[in-house]
């Protein structure tokens, strides 16, 4: 069964004002396939996010979402269709966590915003899904990083895109945190047929749940491949520049 | 630690609304009635029942006391929620049109304008008062807007507002002290930030600009409910950052201009409201603080001004002396809590 492609990306170039951060990135993600961004610190894999988005402008390429240009679809449209689960706090206090997911029904509701019955439900099996219905009435900046993260994640559900995109979403977890978060993005992208881009520094994570990893390195895609082609020893120390003498001090 | 947030109801809210709307009532009832002349609640009743009554009292109320308490009551509502729209606009909760300097460049710009008029032999009337207040307004804010992009701390950025207050004031000062026409009297009352002096005139043209620009604010709850967890987040869910800056910046401008163009600087409101009603209502919900923050503001102000006219009479206070007694605690309690949260 060939699977749909749901994001085409080809010849993109990527920066910030006047600088080029990336140049040349080339995939393709089919329909509730998971994609890792793996590389080096500063290679742009936040960048190359933020451009799929449209948060960022692209320099030069395509980044077409089932054949339309993501740049060029209007803002409520893109935010049904694209959610992106961002690192960080959230900015306010005394926001229950079940208000911050009920922002993901933002490009749903009316002009006054006010939430459907179907929304509510919404809300409520995005907060099931991602593991975060337990603490819904707590305050969101009253709970761990790890349970934050899967808020964040029943937010961008709530928004039932077809696409998610996840910067480094495990980075601040503890191990459990990480393994809980991974399980629930798997679920998620099994059972709504989501795709997701994520940008990862957990090799063995990325190798475990990724169907494809793409490597940023140098401020250019790499290699790209399933994680059995990728995450070989020899090429990962070649990625992030490890050499012979350092890794030496870490053996036996 | 998972402490859960103290959950109100749709009804709590509903108590704290008729709360508020009660103490709105009696605060605008005891200003309409105490003065140098006090006026007993029959008498009042008589006259908007149309049953005659004295002619010095109908006059005294029509003519001097409702324009001045409908002034305060619109006001101090503008002043809040120009607060409140800072606040959310600058993710600062110690951030107000006061205290980051955009009353005093609003005070200065109408100053300006007063003079020129009066040299002209032209009387100003509300409207173009509004606009000078307004275009004094948006260069401090729009100066205080640019230093917030290069001024890391919050802190540093309320200093460098109150720097752009004193040197608005200091311009002010200078031209009301060399101004030496006898209308120029009203001019020094007015720069000291007073209710007093209004006139059927300004109160119709307040009770008109303040509700368009109050149904505004209410049109901005959506994206602002958005907005106040983040920029990142906002873009996400489909927010057009550029419009809602635009919309905040414009409307808390009007809000403050509109006060400042009838009462001079008022001190406080602005920050003060906004964070009581956070801590009474225990939400940020924009639909909640907006309508909240408003009637708050306006109870504050018609209080201050009750005090202001009565303590010291037949002296009058400084309306900004009396907000800063009541306000400033509550900013300094807005810091102090601040700090503890950050330290969670």
């Amino acid at each position: 069964m060939v699977k749909d492609t749901v994001l085409k990306v080809y010849g993109l170039d990527a920066g910030y004002d006047g600088k080029l951060v990336v140049s040349g990135i080339d995939f393709q993600l089919a329909e509730g396939e998971i994609l890792s961004l793996i590389g080096p610190n500063g290679a742009g894999k936040s960048t190359i996010l933020k451009t799929i988005s449209a948060q960022l402008d692209k320099k030069s390429g395509s980044v077409s979402f089932k054949g339309r240009e993501v740049s060029l679809m209007e803002r409520k449209e893109r935010a049904r269709e694209i959610a992106v689960v961002l690192t960080g706090g959230i900015k306010t206090g005394m926001l229950s966590c079940r208000e911050v997911v009920e922002s993901g029904r933002y490009p749903y509701t009316g002009i006054l915003g006010k939430l459907s019955d179907t929304d509510r439900q919404i809300v409520d099996d995005a907060m099931r899904l991602a593991g975060a219905d337990i603490y819904a009435e707590s305050d969101i900046d009253r709970i761990s990083d790890g349970q934050r993260q899967r808020v964040l994640l029943a937010c961008a559900i709530a928004q039932e895109p077809k696409l998610i995109l996840l910067d480094e979403p495990t980075s601040f977890l503890d191990i459990k945190g990480k393994y809980e978060f991974m399980d629930a993005l798997v679920r998620l992208c099994k059972e709504r047929k989501m795709s997701a881009i994520m940008s990862i520094h957990e090799l063995e994570l990325a190798g475990k749940v990724s169907d494809r990893i793409l490597c940023i390195r140098d401020n250019k895609a790499d290699r790209y491949g399933t994680p059995d082609e990728i995450l070989k020893n020899d090429y990962i120390a070649e990625l992030f520049g490890l050499d012979d003498e350092l890794m030496k001090k870490f053996r036996d | 630690m998972n402490k859960e947030i103290k959950k109100k109801s749709n009804l709590s809210y509903f108590v704290l609304f008729m709360i508020l709307g009660i103490l709105t009532a009696v605060f605008f009832a005891a200003n309409i009635c105490t003065g140098s002349v006090n006026i007993g609640l029959d008498s009042l009743t008589d006259l908007i029942c149309g049953r005659g009554g004295d002619d010095t009292v109908r006059s005294i109320i029509v003519d001097i006391r409702l324009p001045r308490t409908i002034a305060a009551f619109f006001l101090g509502g503008a002043l809040a929620l120009s607060g409140y729209l800072l606040q959310t606009y600058l993710y600062n909760p110690i951030a107000g049109p006061f205290i980051l300097g955009i009353s005093s460049g609003a005070k200065m710009t109408v100053a300006v304008a007063m003079m020129v008029f009066m040299n002209a032999g032209i009387r100003m009337n509300s409207f173009t008062l509004i606009m000078a207040a307004f275009v004094g307004s948006m260069i401090s804010m729009l100066f205080v807007l640019f230093l917030s992009d290069r001024v890391g701390s919050m802190a540093m950025l309320v200093i460098s507002g109150m720097m752009i207050g004193y040197i608005c004031s200091a311009i002010t000062d200078l031209i009301v002290t060399f101004a030496d026409d006898a209308n120029i009297v009203n001019l020094h009352n007015w720069s000291r930030g007073s209710f007093s002096g209004m006139n059927h005139e300004n109160a119709a043209v307040i009770a008109v600009v303040i509700p368009l620009a109050f149904t505004g604010v209410l049109l901005l709850a959506k994206p602002i409910s958005a907005w106040q967890m983040g920029e990142s987040y906002a873009v996400s869910v489909g927010v057009n950052l550029k419009a809602v800056r635009f919309a905040i910046v414009i409307l808390s401008g009007i809000l403050s201009a509109c006060t400042v163009a009838f009462a001079g600087p008022v001190s406080f409101v602005g920050v003060a409201a906004p964070h009581l009603v956070r801590r009474m209502f225990g939400t940020v919900r924009p639909m909640v603080m907006i309508p909240a923050c408003f009637m708050s503001g306006a109870v504050f102000c018609l209080f201050c001004d009750l005090l202001a006219r009565t303590v010291m009479a037949p002296t009058e206070l400084g309306i900004s002396t009396v907000t800063a007694v009541f306000g400033a605690p509550v900013v300094l309690a807005a810091v102090i809590e601040r700090r503890a949260s950050r330290m969670r």
